[in-house]
């Protein structure tokens, strides 16, 4: 089974309709080319996210938005802040990074 | 079913200029298409512009491209659709927090009031954002018709 199997995962933008939608679904075509399979993928708005970011395994957000997540990184969540948030390739090397992926 | 580019051009939501002051200037003329046919309504582009003044540049991507949004179901939205518009001249949107400037000339302004409609739109504009040769292609395009065959010879993929 792979580490990130039924892991939860949190997108999140700005306003939570445009460029987190864009991360979301980058997301998924990087995790089913990984084989792997989340639990479950949510996509809001950082307003939103940065209540429930703790309860989830995994946050992804353009890098502007990482200050907003210290205290779920705290509580042990991963946060990760893009530069291209459409690139799977820096998703996977972000998650390889933090010894996520094999 | 058309593609959002051949959507932008029946509806006639694009914009070619040569170039423009300020980003908030490039955001609002956007956004002129869409205000024509009453898609959106003229201070549409406040929201926008208020957000991106207060999260900063992230809406701009590689390749000269930028997606100003708003949120789902913002005010003054009537209808879901694509504002385009092709500047010549970079459009200077600052830098990021990591110091990188950020210039777009492919704007690709998003009203979203109808979800379903709209998740269809942001995923072709993935595929349209990822297509270098079609993106370089479109930065070159001076009318509607330069769209379409820009489409045309770059299609979009289903991976």
């Amino acid at each position: 089974m792979a580490k990130l199997d039924n892991k939860s995962f949190l997108v999140c933008c700005a306003n939570g309709a445009g460029s987190s939608l864009m991360m979301k679904m980058t997301m998924q075509k990087m995790l089913k080319k990984q084989g792997i399979n989340p639990g479950r993928i949510h996509h809001c708005a950082v307003s939103e996210a940065k209540s429930s970011a703790s309860q989830f395994d995994v946050v992804f957000c353009a890098r502007n938005f990482t200050g907003n997540f210290k205290e779920a990184e705290k509580k042990g969540t991963h946060v990760f802040g893009l530069r291209n948030i459409m690139s799977e390739q820096e998703m996977e090397k972000a998650l390889r990074e933090a010894g996520l992926l094999d | 079913m058309s593609t959002v580019l051949q959507t932008i051009v029946e509806k006639k939501h694009y914009k070619f200029i040569d170039s423009v002051d300020t980003w908030q200037e490039a955001v609002k003329l956007s956004t002129e298409s869409l205000i024509a046919d009453g898609s959106v309504a003229p201070d549409y582009y406040e929201q926008i512009v208020r957000c991106i003044t207060k999260y900063g540049p992230y809406v701009v991507y590689d390749d000269y491209v930028a997606m100003p949004h708003s949120q789902e179901n913002a005010e003054g939205v009537y209808q879901t659709g694509i504002g385009f518009m092709r500047v010549k001249e970079p459009v200077d949107f600052g830098c990021d927090e990591d110091g990188e400037r950020k210039l777009a000339k492919l704007f690709f302004t998003i009203a979203s009031c109808n979800p379903d409609q709209h998740i269809d739109n942001i995923t072709q504009l993935m595929g349209i954002f990822q297509n270098t040769p079609l993106l370089h292609a479109l930065a070159e395009a001076n009318t509607p018709e330069d769209i379409l065959a820009a489409e045309k010879a770059y299609p979009c993929v289903e991976e």
